[in-house]
This record gives C-alpha cells, sequence and structure tokens, in this order.
C-alpha cells in the first residue's frame, strides 16, 4: 500500500524526482571525472533505465503514441472523420439500445429509496393475478411487521364537470406520495393520517400537467371544489413531475382509494374480492435488514390466515411472489390474470434480438472501418519501413497502431454518445414518455460508450495493425473475410427489416373487416355493477336510441371487439392436437356490421345457444380436409355446434397470422361485458360528439368510453411502425457501409492489378473478361456473406416470432427480396470502379514502374 | 586490478549494509564498495541508480538535500528502520545461503 503511495508520489513529481535522478547522475560523472575515471554509457539512457524502476514508462510511452496518433489523424482529416462517422452510426445505434435498457432494467425509478421497493403478485396453482383485491391488501397493510410501508393504486375515470372527456385517475393509499417521497408542486399532497380516515373529506391532487392544461396552472387552485362524477370534491394540490408516479402514463388526477365507493355509483372496489373487474397494484417497502424473501413468506402465511376467513377470495396456497418494485420493468406489465401459469416475460427476448441488431450494425461498421484502415496501412507502407529501419520492434509498432484504433474508437464512442442520444430523444418524444424517464446519459450510458468505442477498436484495430506491420496488405485474405463479415451482418440486417416489412404490411393491409367506418362505444356496464338483465335493457336502449339517428348503418354488440383491451383465448383439443383459438362472444349482426363475409352455413338467430361459428382458418387447423358444419366442438367448457364459418379476420388479434377465431352467441352473463360496435354511412367523426349526450340520457351515471376504430387501428399501428422504421433505418444504413465497403475494395483491386489488365487488353481481352476478372475475386466472399447472414437471419428470426406478429420465419419473399437488393446494391456500387479497369490503356500500365 | 561485476541480487544488501553507518550520496555508496571489497566489486552507474530508484520506492531509504565534498549539492541516502529491517532479514538469509554454498564446496 505504502509503496503504491509512494508510486502515485513519483508520478505525481515527475519532472522534480527526474531532475533530481540528472542531478545525481551529473554529480557521479563529476566525482568519476575528477577521480580520473572516463564517462561510461548515455546518460539520457542510463536516466530512462533508472526511471524505469517507478513503474511508469508506459505511461510515458503512451502519452507518446498519443500524441502521435493525434498528429496522424489530424493530418488525414478525410480519412479521421469518416472513420468516426462509420463508428458514430455502430456505437450509437449500441448507444441508444443500451441506454432504453438502462432506462427499463437498469436504472431505478426517481422515487425515495427505490431499492426497498417490492411489487407483488398472486400466484397459486389456481391462477395468476397482477392485482390484489383492496381487502387482502388493507390486510395485509394492517398485520405486516416486515413492510414498512404498502403502497396500492387503481387505474379509473371519472368525469369532470363541463368535461367532454372522461378524466383519467389513479386511485392510491393515501400514504402513496409519502412513500415515493414525492413533492408538492403546489398546495399538499394525499396525507395518510388525514385523507384515509374514515368519514374523511373528499380530496384530490392534480399532476402537474393537467393542472397546466386545465386550469391555466392558477397559483390559488388548492381549496377549490371541482365536481367528479357530480360530487364535491376538494382540491389539496398539485403534484410535481420529477417523480415517477409507477405509471408509464402519468393521470390526471390521484383521489385516496377509499373515495372510490363515494365517486364511482356502485363500486365494491373496497370490498370484492374478485379481481375480474378490478383490483389494486401493490407495492412494499422493506424495512432494513429484511429479505425479500422474508416478506413474501410473511404475505403468504397472512394470505393462509385470511383465507380461513374469505375462502371465496383468496386462492388456496396462494403465494405472493415479489421482484423489484424501483425499476421500470415492474411498471411494464397491464393488468392480466387467468388461470394457469403467467406469460413468460417479453423483456428478455425483446432485449436480446435487439442486442442482436445493434452489434451487426457494429460489425458492418468495425469491418468498414478495418477495410480503411488496411488500405490506410499500403499509404503508410514507407513509414512503416522507416520505423522498423531506425530499430522500432514490431511489438513497438503495434502497440502505436492500436493506439491509433483505441484514440479512434474513443472518438467515435464520443460521437456514437450524441448520436445516441438524439435517437433516444426522438423516439421518446414521437412515443410520448413521461418527463420523469430521462434519456441523458448517466455514469453506466457512459461507460458502456468507453467500453464500446474500446472494444471496437479491438474489433477494427487488431487485425489490420498485424497485417500492416508484416507489410503483408497485399494477401486479399483478410480483406475477403473482413468483406464476408461486412456482408453477412448486413444482410441479416436486411432481412430482419424485410421479415418486419412484410409482417407491418400484413397487419396494416386488410385485417379482415372494414373498420374505417365503425365507431366503438364502450360503457364498461360491470364496472357499474349492472345485473345481467340491467344490461340488457341498458343495450337495447341505447340501441334504439341509436337507430333514430341519421346516418347509422349497422349496430352490433361483442364481448371483445378488435382493437380492445381484452383478449380470450382457449385451448381446444381436435383429434388429439390442442389448438389456441381466439374467441368472443358477439351479437348476431356483428359479422354484418364489420363486413365479415359470411362463406358458408348461417349467422346466429337472437338467443341462440350452444352454437358456434368459427373463421375459415380455424376449420381448416381443426378439421383438415373435412366439412367443419355441424361438427360437435368443446371450447372452454361449453358444448356447441359449428353452425357458420366465416372469412379469416383478424379480430382480437391482429398479429396472430392464422386467425383462429370462434364466435360465441352472446350469453346473459356476456351482458355486462359487452361493447357496442356501430357503422355509420357518413363520416364516424360527425358521430362521437353526439353519441356522449345520447349516452347521458340513457344512464348519466354511466360514462362509456368512444373510439373511432380507425383511429385505434393507426395507434395499435404505431409501435410496430416505430420498429420497423428504426431497423430499416439500421439495415439502410449497413447497406449503405457495406457498400462502401465493397466499391472500395473493388477499386483497391483495379489499381493492384493494373498491369495485368493491361497485358490482358493487349492479348485481346474483350471490356466484359475484363470486369469479370476484377470482380471474380469478391464473387466468393460474397457469397459466403449472403449464406452466412441468411442463416443468421433464420436463426434470429425464430426469436423474432415469439414476441412480434405470427410472422413466418421463412418468408421466402422477405429472403429473396433482401438477398437481390443486396447483390444488386453491391453490384452496382462496384461496378463505378471497375470501369476504371476498362479505362486502362495497355501501354501506359505496361510502361508503369 | 580486476574489476569485477556485481553478484545478482547483492547490490540492494551492499547499498542498504553501506548506508548502515549514515547517509551517503550516490557516488560515496559505488566508492564505499569498491574500497571495502578491496577494489574487487566494482558499482556501475547503470546498476546503481535503478537499483536506488527500487530502494527508494519500497521504502527502505529516504533521501534528503546535502552538501558534497567538492561543495555542490547532491542528494543523500539515508537508511528508514523499514529499511534497516530488511537489511537485517537479508543478511541472516545471505548468511545462512553462503554458508550453505560453503559446506558444499567443502566437502564435495
Amino acid at each position: 500500500m505504502d509503496k503504491l503511495l509512494r508510486r502515485l508520489r513519483y508520478l505525481l513529481n515527475r519532472r522534480r524526482f527526474d531532475d533530481e535522478l540528472a542531478n545525481d547522475l551529473e554529480f557521479h560523472r563529476e566525482m568519476a571525472a575528477l577521480a580520473g575515471g572516463l564517462p561510461v554509457g548515455d546518460p539520457l539512457r542510463l536516466r530512462e533505465e533508472a526511471r524505469e524502476a517507478w513503474g511508469w514508462t508506459w505511461l510515458d510511452r503512451l502519452g507518446q503514441d498519443l500524441r502521435y496518433a493525434t498528429r496522424l489523424l489530424r493530418k488525414s482529416p478525410g480519412f479521421t472523420l469518416a472513420a468516426i462517422l462509420i463508428l458514430a452510426v455502430g456505437i450509437g445505434a449500441n448507444v441508444a439500445a443500451f441506454g432504453f435498457f438502462n432506462l427499463m432494467v437498469l436504472r431505478p425509478l426517481p422515487v425515495r429509496d427505490p431499492a426497498s421497493l417490492l411489487h407483488f403478485q398472486r400466484q397459486a396453482p389456481a391462477g395468476y393475478a397482477s392485482v390484489l383485491p383492496y381487502p387482502e391488501f388493507d390486510f395485509f397493510r394492517r398485520h405486516t411487521t416486515t413492510l414498512s410501508g404498502l403502497i396500492a393504486r387503481s387505474r379509473g375515470s371519472l368525469q369532470m364537470e363541463g368535461d367532454e372527456k372522461p378524466l383519467k385517475v389513479h386511485f392510491v393509499s393515501a400514504n402513496f406520495f409519502t412513500e415515493l417521497g414525492t413533492a408538492a408542486t403546489l398546495g399538499r399532497l394525499l396525507d395518510p393520517t388525514r385523507d384515509e380516515t374514515p368519514g374523511a373529506d373528499p380530496v384530490v391532487v392534480l399532476s402537474r400537467g393537467f393542472w397546466q392544461r386545465r386550469f391555466g396552472a392558477d397559483p390559488s387552485l388548492p381549496g377549490r371544489i371541482i365536481h367528479l362524477n357530480g360530487k364535491p370534491v376538494t382540491v389539496v394540490g398539485v403534484a410535481s413531475d420529477e417523480t415517477s408516479s409507477l405509471a408509464l402514463e402519468t393521470p390526471d388526477l390521484w383521489i385516496p382509494a377509499t373515495q372510490h365507493p363515494n365517486l364511482v355509483p356502485g363500486s365494491k372496489l373496497l370490498t370484492d374480492y374478485s379481481v375480474e373487474s378490478s383490483g389494486e397494484e401493490v407495492w412494499g417497502r422493506l424495512k432494513p435488514g429484511l429479505t425479500p424473501k422474508a416478506a413474501e413468506e410473511e404475505l403468504r402465511s397472512l394470505a393462509a390466515t385470511l383465507r380461513t376467513e374469505h375462502p371465496e377470495g383468496i386462492w388456496e396456497n396462494e403465494t405472493l411472489p415479489s421482484e423489484p418494485g424501483g425499476y421500470v420493468t415492474s411498471l411494464l406489465g397491464r393488468a392480466h390474470h387467468g388461470t394457469g401459469a403467467k406469460d413468460p416475460s417479453e423483456i428478455l427476448p425483446v432485449a436480446s434480438l435487439l442486442l442482436a441488431l445493434v452489434l451487426l450494425i457494429l460489425a458492418v461498421a468495425c469491418g468498414n472501418l478495418g477495410g480503411l484502415l488496411l488500405a490506410r496501412g499500403v499509404a503508410r507502407e514507407r513509414e512503416i519501413s522507416i520505423r522498423v529501419s531506425v530499430g522500432a520492434g514490431s511489438a513497438r509498432l503495434i502497440r502505436q497502431l492500436l493506439t491509433e484504433s483505441a484514440l479512434l474508437g474513443l472518438l467515435g464512442s464520443a460521437a456514437g454518445l450524441g448520436v445516441g442520444y438524439l435517437v433516444m430523444r426522438g423516439l421518446m418524444s414521437a412515443t410520448s414518455t413521461p418527463l420523469w424517464l430521462d434519456p441523458a446519459p448517466d455514469w453506466r450510458v457512459l461507460l458502456f460508450c468507453a467500453s464500446m468505442g474500446l472494444f471496437s477498436a479491438l474489433l477494427f484495430g487488431v487485425t489490420p495493425a498485424f497485417q500492416v506491420v508484416r507489410q503483408r496488405h497485399r494477401a486479399t485474405r483478410t480483406r475477403q473475410i473482413l468483406i464476408s463479415a461486412q456482408v453477412a451482418a448486413s444482410c441479416v440486417l436486411l432481412i430482419v427489416a424485410g421479415l418486419l416489412v412484410r409482417a407491418l404490411s400484413h397487419a396494416s393491409a386488410d385485417p379482415g373487416f372494414e373498420y374505417r367506418q365503425v365507431v366503438t362505444i364502450n360503457p364498461e356496464l360491470g364496472n357499474h355493477n349492472y345485473s345481467p338483465a340491467q344490461a340488457r335493457t341498458y343495450l337495447e336502449t341505447f340501441q334504439s336510441r341509436l337507430r333514430s339517428l341519421p346516418g347509422i348503418d349497422a349496430i352490433s354488440a361483442s364481448s371483445a371487439p378488435p382493437f380492445g383491451n381484452k383478449t380470450v383465448t382457449m385451448g381446444a383439443e381436435f383429434e388429439g392436437r390442442i389448438l389456441r383459438v381466439r374467441t368472443s362472444s358477439v351479437d348476431p349482426s356483428f359479422f354484418g356490421t364489420l363486413r365479415i363475409p359470411l362463406q358458408r352455413g348461417r349467422d346466429f338467430t337472437a338467443g341462440e345457444k350452444n352454437a358456434l361459428v368459427i373463421s375459415q382458418s380455424l376449420g381448416d387447423l381443426a378439421w383438415p380436409g373435412q366439412d367443419p358444419l355441424g361438427k360437435p366442438i368443446n371450447l372452454g367448457g361449453h358444448d356447441c355446434t359449428v353452425i357458420g364459418i366465416v372469412a379469416n379476420a383478424h379480430v382480437t388479434s391482429q398479429q396472430d397470422k392464422s386467425a383462429a377465431e370462434a364466435y360465441f352467441p352472446a350469453a346473459d352473463a356476456d351482458l355486462p361485458s359487452m361493447i357496442l360496435l356501430v357503422r355509420t354511412t357518413t363520416s364516424p367523426e360527425s358521430l362521437a360528439p353526439t353519441l356522449s349526450s345520447l349516452a347521458k340520457d340513457v344512464d348519466p351515471k354511466v360514462m362509456p368510453d368512444v373510439q373511432l376504430m380507425k383511429n385505434s387501428f393507426q395507434r395499435r399501428l404505431q409501435d410496430a411502425q416505430y420498429g420497423v422504421l428504426s431497423i430499416s433505418i439500421l439495415a439502410a444504413i449497413a447497406l449503405f457501409l457495406a457498400c462502401l465497403g465493397i466499391a472500395g475494395l473493388v477499386a483497391y483491386a483495379v489499381s493492384q492489378r493494373t498491369k495485368e489488365i493491361g497485358i490482358r487488353m493487349a492479348l485481346g481481352a474483350k471490356p466484359a473478361d475484363v470486369v469479370l476478372i476484377v470482380m471474380r475475386q469478391f464473387a466468393r466472399p460474397l457469397g459466403i456473406g449472403l449464406l452466412l447472414g441468411a442463416g443468421a437471419a433464420a436463426a434470429l428470426s425464430q426469436v423474432l416470432r415469439k414476441i412480434l406478429f405470427g410472422l413466418g420465419s421463412l418468408d421466402p419473399v422477405a429472403y429473396f427480396s433482401a438477398i437481390a437488393l443486396f447483390t444488386l446494391t453491391v453490384a452496382l456500387a462496384s461496378i463505378v470502379p471497375a470501369r476504371k479497369a476498362l479505362r486502362v490503356d495497355p501501354m501506359q500500365a505496361l510502361r508503369n514502374d | 586490478m580486476p574489476k569485477k561485476e556485481m553478484p545478482a541480487g547483492a547490490l540492494v544488501l551492499l547499498i542498504l549494509r553501506v548506508l548502515r553507518s549514515g547517509p551517503l550520496h550516490g557516488y560515496a555508496i559505488a566508492q564505499r564498495i569498491h574500497t571495502l571489497s578491496s577494489e574487487v566489486l566494482h558499482v556501475e552507474e547503470g546498476a546503481l541508480y535503478p537499483a536506488l530508484q527500487r530502494i527508494l520506492l519500497q521504502g527502505w531509504v529516504t533521501s534528503d538535500w546535502g552538501v558534497s565534498e567538492t561543495n555542490r549539492k547532491v542528494r543523500f541516502y539515508e537508511l528508514t528502520p523499514a529499511g534497516r529491517q530488511q537489511l537485517e532479514a537479508e543478511m541472516s538469509g545471505y548468511d545462512r545461503v553462503h554458508e550453505a554454498i560453503q559446506a558444499v564446496l567443502r566437502t564435495a
């Protein structure tokens, strides 16, 4: 330790120690001269040898190398700029990808002490749920000893007086803001000691955005009473938006969950044990020194205790698995529940796919730059041989060349940092992410970026350095390998982009039904505690009112219409094979309203039971080669008979290519969850305002959510479009880089073989032969690269298939068009330099050197 | 007068030993070794100063400015307590090895 400190002292006071050493040596010489001895050796050399004992010689050499490299790069600004740009693209893509990963997984949420937050779910042999019933949460809150606090949050909507659209509301436990450490922009936030007691006055906290939007940032707002669902509620304050609201969207209002029954007619939130309609997302704050396991164990035994009182609400052997709650990953899942095991997280496959794609871009960039460095090696032949002849060892030369590469790598990563940040900013503003998700690079991103720069320096620098030092740049082998690698990597990117474009066009083309003129009206009757009979009356009244409006073409209803938040999948056995079938319950006029053609059989009749209409592809999958009409089928415990076959329509999932769908006639139990579908003859926009007043007439307590289906359709496509756009841009860049690389190589080959070409032309070779000779040596690396690329793309698309759409892994159109595009572009790019070969004048070429 | 090169590893031991009697400058260290060895051992500059740097780095000696017999400003090296310990350890080690070698040479 002392030694290290002394060593550091030598580093910091090098000049002084060096002077002292020089003085020692000088004195020694003087004395030796006095004694009549002759000076031996070179004083400078002696000093250097003595200094080596300090252990900092490498630093001096590095400094020398860096200074030299800087001079060199400055001397050829064109090369430097090109190299930095190429690297900026390659590293920038990686930095952006890592930046997103960092935001999602690594960087804690901006809340107080994020490390001790846990997010709980329910799990039992009988099923799973991402939400807990409020009474269960309340029981845990009252009895836990391992958690210092429990937070609950559920989403809802309330209508404010004078507004057209309902507001987004988060109903939270009153400790929500104090636990998260949120600051108030104005007034006060929720107070667990005042706002949750029985009989407490109803209060509301506004989000900053809503306060600015709706109240023009009025500073005198706290204390004012607003009317929500017709009930007076006091505004107590405005929350700042710097702290995470434990959701990726920011709500308009926060209201204590205990006020839910006062504001939402028929709410059973505080007493209901079922999680079908609503429930609480729950976070807990672990007490210091305890492990999540201890908390899980305690909640498990508390749940078992609660089950003795409420066997209908708590599952048998229920456990409460936790995940770290202080990260964005815990906010990603939508409310979900079901039977069997939970779907595995999609983060990992998406992240690994993204990683693979951005690494490919980096590979292309590095391959390209490697080619550039090799070519530069030729130009530096003289310099290198001079340095060798004045005594530079090859180790020293390689170190020098690698230092240059490292410097380039670091410069490139600095540029890449900028590119990555811009990409993130652009994507995030385009997808309206919350303000507290800050794309500015933190230390993790900086570290990643710097190591990416050095890593790529190794990738593009090592081989050329050895080649250049050995003066073996004439060996085209390395170049060919570099070309193969570039071709393979860009080919993968092109094919994957092609697959995505195909999948997207497939999704955005015809979903199998006509959506442009359709409006969906979701009254969420189940959430308003409607019984099936009440729901029937409501729906019938609504429909008859609608019919009296002008411009209405058709009206129907479905439990899971297209672009809704709900999909139901059922497994069914067909002759020993299990098929997953998407199902929905529909009114008889459903197929007519969405213009799904009935191919055979008939539509439902009113009040029909045990009948089933299936899509054509389900028929083909279930009974290949047979007539499905009249076949019995057991789906989700219902015995039904197939009465009709409709054309394939991607009603419940636009991503599933097979469109294996089945439609039940709506039963009584389905009625409270039915969503109305209205087809208009005029523009659907004009209908929307009329609908809300019409809804108010039918039941003023119910504020249906009205959506234009064409807007929902566009929204659904948007995320996919961004993905496809990004990957297409990556692929285009890769293609461009690969073309540059190959064209450069062809040009080089022509310049190297001028003499040979001259001789061939003198002996009567035709222009086509000459071009062929030049190009032939690239056929093999190109072919190998294309093969490798296609193979890798096939492997990648297996991963892709799991997470995106229902795309086929071996979509021949995508593969062939990508390969054709690639070959064509590369051929075009290399024709320009290859034509130079034709302009070779045999006489000139032979007279040269 | 034949000049013998220093056996490897012994130089550090000798430097520490000649410094035990008091601070010396570099040239004096070389001279002292030279005279004490009856002019058999000759310490080259190229070996002395790197060895001194290593010893300084180990913390066995410290250096301080002083004035030489020729009235010139020069660094004097002084043994530290750690250096004294090191010297004891190396000397006993050296004795053992030396005796062992002697024993072999006598009997074999």
